[in-house]
C-alpha cells in the first residue's frame, strides 16, 4: 500500500507537533504524579516480560559460562581462599550461636514481641534501565509469585533496593543508587540516624546527619527501620568517603551487575501509611517517627 | 511485510537498550541503539518509520526502562525532525560523512537529555556519564549502520 507523497507530507506536518505536545504532557504529568502511569507501566511490563526473559537468557548464559570457565581456572586459589574464609566464618558462627541464645533469653526477659516471619522469592533480572538517568531493574517475578510493593530486594551481600512496581509476572526494583531512592539508615554502633539518598552515582550519600557527628570511613550502614519500609538492621554498605559534610556509602551489593535478587517479605507491607512512590519522594518523607510494631502472632 | 523492517529493527533496538549484560557499569552506558535505528531509517526510508510509530516505540522503552514516559519519545521525534530536514546531505554520501552526522546528532541529543533531566531534577546533574554514553554510542554506530544497511539492501531497497 503506497500513500501519495502529498498526503504523507500532510500527515507528517500534523502528527509531528501533536506527538511532541503529547510527549511533553506525558513528561509533565509523569513528573508531577508518580503513580499516573503505574497501571500502563505494569501492563507494558507484563506484556513484554516473556520477550525480555527470552532475550536476557543468552547474556545470562554467556555470563554463567564465563563464570564457570573462570572458576575452573581459579579453582585452587579459590579453594584456598574458601578454606581460609570457612575458618573465619566458623568463628563467627560460634559467636552468632552464642549471641542468638543470649538474645532469646533477653527477649524472654523483656517480653519483646518477636519479629514476623520472613519469606522470600528469588527472581532473575530481565531488564535494566539502560540509561544515565535512572537506576532500576526489572525481574521475572510478580504478584503471581508473591511479590508485593515495598518488599526489600537483597543479594547475599546486602540491600539492593525495593520493589516499586508490581505486575502479575514482572516487577520493577528501584535501586538504592537511583536519584529518587531514600532509605532511612543508621550508622551501626551509634544512634546516628540518616537518610541514604541516591543520586544516580555508584555511591549514594548520607543526608540529614547531625552536625558534629563523627562518621569514619569503614563505618557500617544498616537500615534503621524508621518509616516501616524496611525492617531494622539490613546491611546496606560501608562509609567509603567523608568529605566535609558529604558522606558517601559504598553498597555491599555489586549493584551494577546483579543477576539474581531475593525479594524479601518482612511482613511490613501493611505498615506503609501512604503509597511508596509518594512516601519516598525527595526529602518529603511522610515519616512521623512513630514506632510501628510488627503484627502479633 | 518486509516494509515493517524499520519498525521491527527499531523495536529490537529498544529491547536491546534495556537488555542486562551483567557487566559492571554497563547499564548506565548502554549505547543508544534506538537513536541509531532512527537516524538510519530517517535518512534512507523515513516513510517506513513514521513519527507515530517512533512515538510508540519511545514511550514503550520509557515504560519498560522505568524512565519518565515521554522523554525517549520526544528525543527520538526531535532527532527524526532534525535528520529529516537534512537528509538530502546524507543520501549517497560516503560512510564517514554519515558517521559525522550521527556524531553531531548524538551530541545534540545528549545535551538535550542532560538539560531536560537537570531541569526535572532541579539541579545540574553529572555530565560525565552522559558523555561516556554518547562516546560509546558513536563508537558502536558503524556496526549498527552496517547491519541495518545490509538488512535494508537485502529486504527492501531504497525509496
Amino acid at each position: 500500500m503506497r500513500i501519495p507523497q502529498a498526503r504523507r507530507a500532510a500527515i507528517e506536518r500534523i502528527s509531528f507537533p501533536l506527538l511532541i505536545v503529547i510527549s511533553a504532557v506525558m513528561i509533565i504529568v509523569g513528573k508531577a504524579d508518580q503513580v499516573a502511569f503505574q497501571s500502563l507501566r505494569t501492563a507494558v511490563m507484563d506484556a513484554a516480560a516473556p520477550a525480555l526473559d527470552m532475550l536476557s537468557r543468552p547474556a545470562a548464559f554467556v555470563d554463567a559460562a564465563a563464570d564457570r570457565a573462570w572458576g575452573i581456572i581459579a579453582v585452587y586459589r579459590e579453594n584456598a581462599r574458601l578454606a581460609e574464609e570457612n575458618e573465619r566464618l566458623l568463628g563467627w558462627q560460634r559467636l552468632a550461636l552464642r549471641l542468638s541464645a543470649e538474645n532469646a533469653q533477653l527477649h524472654d526477659l523483656s517480653k519483646l514481641v518477636s519479629e514476623p516471619s520472613t519469606s522470600f522469592v528469588t527472581a532473575r533480572v530481565i531488564a535494566d534501565s539502560g540509561g544515565a538517568y535512572a537506576r532500576s531493574v526489572m525481574v521475572n517475578a510478580g504478584r503471581d509469585n508473591g511479590v508485593a510493593r515495598g518488599q526489600a530486594a537483597m543479594t547475599g551481600e546486602g540491600l539492593v533496593g525495593r520493589v516499586s512496581e508490581v505486575g502479575s509476572r514482572a516487577a520493577r526494583i528501584l535501586l538504592i543508587t537511583d536519584l529518587n531512592s531514600r532509605v532511612p539508615v543508621i550508622v551501626e554502633g551509634t544512634r546516628q540516624r540518616a537518610i541514604l539518598a541516591g543520586d544516580n552515582s555508584t555511591r549514594p550519600s548520607l543526608r540529614y546527619v547531625d552536625a558534629g557527628t563523627a562518621i569514619r570511613i569503614g563505618d557500617r550502614i544498616v537500615t534503621s527501620g524508621q518509616g516501616g519500609v524496611f525492617p531494622p538492621g539490613l546491611p546496606v554498605g560501608i562509609v567509603a568517603s567523608v568529605d566535609g559534610e558529604t558522606v558517601r556509602v559504598e553498597p555491599y551489593a555489586a549493584l551494577s551487575r546483579v543477576d539474581y535478587l531475593r525479594l524479601v517479605d518482612y511482613g511490613l507491607a501493611d505498615a506503609l501509611p501512604i503509597p511508596l512512590s509518594i512516601a519516598t519522594r525527595g526529602g518529603k518523607r511522610a515519616d512521623s517517627g512513630a514506632a510501628v510494631l510488627p503484627p502479633r502472632r | 511485510m518486509v516494509n515493517l523492517l524499520p519498525i521491527a529493527t527499531t523495536v529490537l533496538a529498544a529491547l536491546l537498550s534495556i537488555e542486562p549484560l551483567h557487566i559492571g557499569g554497563y547499564a548506565a552506558l548502554t549505547p543508544a541503539f534506538t537513536l541509531m535505528a532512527t537516524y538510519h531509517w530517517t535518512i534512507y526510508r523515513p516513510d517506513l518509520l513514521p513519527a507515530p510509530s517512533l512515538f510508540m516505540i519511545g514511550t514503550a522503552q520509557d515504560l519498560l526502562s522505568g524512565g519518565l514516559p515521554g522523554v525517549t519519545a520526544v528525543t527520538l521525534l526531535l532527532a527524526r525532525a532534525i535528520v529529516l530536514t537534512h537528509r538530502h546531505y546524507f543520501i549517497d554520501r560516503l560512510f564517514p560523512f554519515v558517521w559525522a552526522g550521527f556524531t553531531l546528532l548524538t551530541g545534540v541529543a545528549m545535551l538535550f537529555l542532560w538539560a531536560l533531566h537537570s531541569l526535572l531534577a532541579a539541579e545540574f546533574l553529572d555530565l560525565r556519564e552522559p558523555v561516556f554514553h554518547a562516546v560509546l554510542t558513536i563508537s558502536v554506530f558503524p556496526v549498527a549502520s552496517f547491519l541495518l544497511g545490509r538488512s535494508q539492501r537485502a529486504l527492501i531497497g531504497a525509496d
